[in-house]
């Protein structure tokens, strides 16, 4: 990485996600507190943390469902504070694909027209294309189904094709594996792998270690606080580095009191569902600048 | 290129036509329940407007086959003696038709002599007489070469039956013309009696050459009677056109004792259907639109998750409410065609005829239907847009 490209980075033009000491705040609760986060393009982030912890809000915001009280961010350098409804509407629909846990299929729809509904907000309906998505998730038989006639595995499935049939640079997933038995959840992992490995970046949010620890780089946050930062790939970490990026930080002070420690983080299920072999297990940071 | 984007187009309005049919074709409880509601709304409007435009068309009917609704005569001391001339005749026959459909027949009346007491004849001609006055009620036969028809209590007073005969005379005083029969009595056999328990009935009805031969005189027509198929406003506006033209020699005037009941029925009718028609499109309005909001209410997850997808808030109104109008077009095509059966039943009932179909008031119900669900949904519609895209996140 050369010197000007780490300093692009540095000032957040590299980074396809920049935020910059974010906040949302209801009334007196702050359910994201001074949130300051990078996250270059083709990294796969996970975002952990117990309920409350302030991870919808983060992914509300960081789908443009939400604007931040304090603070700004920035999706491919551009600020989304001034944008209006439509603009982020518009933002949405070409930038992020969204995998929910409920899945979120429109009920009324089959399986392949849940996909062309995606394209159809996006630009242009093209059966084919929205056929290969559905094929690449392993559904293509599946295609002419309502979702009350798929199992939750496949409703998901669909989910992803969804979510990656207009090509986003950014595929948002909340608890994507949330309702998932094992055999599926795999299937919805590797689907994600192959989208990382094709250049794609995901920001999962899990409860779920093993699907935590697939991603290259995880955070743990806590009362809307960052309470950790944690890189499963050393090599991403690194380049991340070297490209300019700084560890995530909160500028609010960890309420470490009665706080739950999220799984992945010195969680014994964790170790044995991935047989204790996690690529780099240090917390690196714990809310301090 | 173009035809590249042609292509895209349909494709997406294919999209979008698909999602509109799964709405609805799909999801069959609440699109059964919209359409229901559109569907009474409309049924009841079309009865009700088939029956207050058909009832009166059917009375009045009816009521011109009890005689004249207009009536048209020299003005007085102006053509009286030469009467309307056939060409006046046929020009304001021609005035008259080209307002509303109507039959007319004409009567020259005469003075004459029975028993050596003056009666007054009717030179008509009878064809025209007989299907202007249906109700007329004749014993034998209606006039004929050589045969007349006198009136009841004429008949009554001179001891006069079917098949008699019996001699009128001229006036010598009274011939005009140079004709052979003029100031001379003539026998004649009374072929035919009428009963119409109103004036007719003093009067002895000739074919009109009989009348021509016995004054000895060609003449126009004392009366025109008209049977218009309109109602009071149209007869008044005939009336009035005919009349301003005064240059014609003739003055018109509507025979008020059918018009007056025509008006009176229909102002009743039509009170009736403004108050039951104002009732069923609020009900209309209220049933579409709570349906609507039900729909809305119920749907809210899935128009957030549209809205995560990237549609915009007018994208979302126009599928809701292309949405009702599915609904309002289904309702008021099944509500229409309801509506028409329940009104040919109530015209056999009452009127025993069978009711024709309006197309255009069938056309007017439909678009009426649609654009009161879309009106009626218009404020749910407005909810919908207005669903918050993060609302999918925060039900997890």
């Amino acid at each position: 990485m050369t010197q000007a490209k780490a300093s692009e980075f540095q000032s957040g033009g590299g980074m396809l996600l920049d935020l910059d000491h974010v906040s949302k705040i209801y009334g007196d609760l702050h359910a994201l507190d001074d949130l300051n986060l990078s996250v270059p393009q083709g990294q796969w982030l996970a975002v952990v943390g117990s309920s409350g912890s302030g991870k919808t809000t983060l992914m509300n915001i960081l789908g443009c469902m939400d604007t931040p009280s304090r603070g700004s961010v920035r999706l491919q350098g551009r600020p989304l504070e001034d944008l209006s409804q439509s603009q982020l509407a518009d933002v949405r629909k070409n930038v992020i694909g969204l995998v929910f846990q409920k899945f979120y299929l429109v009920p009324h729809l089959t399986a392949l027209e849940n996909v062309m509904v995606a394209q159809y907000y996006h630009s242009v309906v093209d059966e084919d294309q929205a056929m290969k998505a559905l094929d690449r998730v392993g559904l293509a038989d599946r295609a002419r189904h309502l979702p009350s006639q798929l199992s939750g595995g496949e409703q998901q499935r669909v989910c992803v094709a969804r979510a990656l049939i207009n090509e986003p640079k950014l595929i948002l997933a909340d608890e994507p594996t949330g309702n998932l038995d094992e055999a599926n959840e795999r299937i919805v992992l590797d689907l994600f792998r192959q989208l990382h490995d094709q250049g794609t970046s995901l920001i999962v949010v899990t409860h779920d270690a093993l699907v935590a620890s697939c991603a290259q780089r995880e955070i743990m946050l806590n009362h809307g606080v960052l309470a950790g930062e944690q890189w499963n790939d050393e090599e991403a970490k690194r380049a991340y580095l070297a490209a300019g990026g700084r560890p995530a930080f909160s500028g609010a002070p960890v309420d470490s009191g009665d706080q739950d420690i999220p799984v992945g983080f010195h969680d014994p299920t964790k170790t044995a569902k991935t047989g204790g072999s996690l690529p780099g297990s240090a917390i690196d940071g714990k809310g301090g600048r | 290129m173009a035809a590249d984007r042609h292509k895209s187009h349909m494709t997406n309005t294919r999209m979008f036509l698909t999602m509109l049919f799964g709405a609805v074709f799909r999801r069959r409880g609440r699109a059964l329940m919209a359409v229901v509601a559109s569907l009474v709304g409309a049924a009841t409007l079309f009865c009700l407007a088939a029956v207050c435009i058909e009832a009166p068309r059917q009375i009045n009917q009816e009521m011109r086959s009890y005689g004249a609704n207009l009536v048209v005569s020299p003005i007085q001391g102006d053509n009286r003696s030469a009467g309307i001339e056939q060409g006046m005749v046929d020009h304001t026959t021609h005035m008259v038709t080209a307002k509303a459909p109507a039959r007319y027949a004409t009567y020259r009346y005469e003075t004459v002599q029975v028993n050596a007491g003056a009666r007054v004849m009717a030179g008509i001609h009878p064809d025209q007489v007989r299907q202007l006055n249906r109700h007329w009620s004749v014993e034998g036969s209606w006039p004929r070469p050589g045969s007349v028809m006198v009136g009841r209590d004429l008949a009554d007073s001179l001891g006069l039956t079917t098949g008699k005969r019996m001699t009128i005379g001229y006036p010598a005083s009274q011939v005009t013309g140079t004709g052979k029969g003029g100031g001379q009595g003539r026998d004649f056999r009374v072929g035919g009696i009428v009963d119409t328990g109103g004036p007719e009935d003093r009067i002895i009805y000739a074919d009109l050459a009989d009348l021509e031969l016995l004054t000895g005189a060609k003449r126009g027509t004392d009366v025109i009677e008209y049977s218009v198929n309109t109602m009071t406003s149209g007869l008044k506006t005939i009336a009035a056109s005919i009349n301003d033209m005064t240059s014609m020699g003739v003055k018109a005037r509507p025979v008020t004792r059918i018009t007056a009941g025509d008006s009176h029925t229909i102002a009743m009718l039509q009170s009736l259907f403004w108050l039951v028609s104002v009732v069923v499109l609020v009900l209309t309005f209220v049933g579409v639109g709570t349906t609507m909001a039900s729909i809305v209410s119920q749907r809210r997850s899935e128009i957030g998750l549209r809205k995560a997808l990237g549609a915009s808030s007018r994208g979302i109104a126009m599928e809701f409410l292309a949405e009702s109008a599915c609904y309002g077009l289904a309702g008021g095509l099944i509500g229409t065609a309801l509506g028409y059966g329940f009104a040919r039943l109530l015209c056999l009932s009452v009127f025993q005829r069978p009711l024709g179909f309006n197309w255009w008031l069938a056309l007017g119900t439909v678009l009426l239907s649609v654009a009161i669900s879309m009106i009626a949904s218009i404020r749910p519609v407005l909810r919908a847009s207005r669903i918050d895209p993060a609302l999918v996140l925060r039900e997890e």
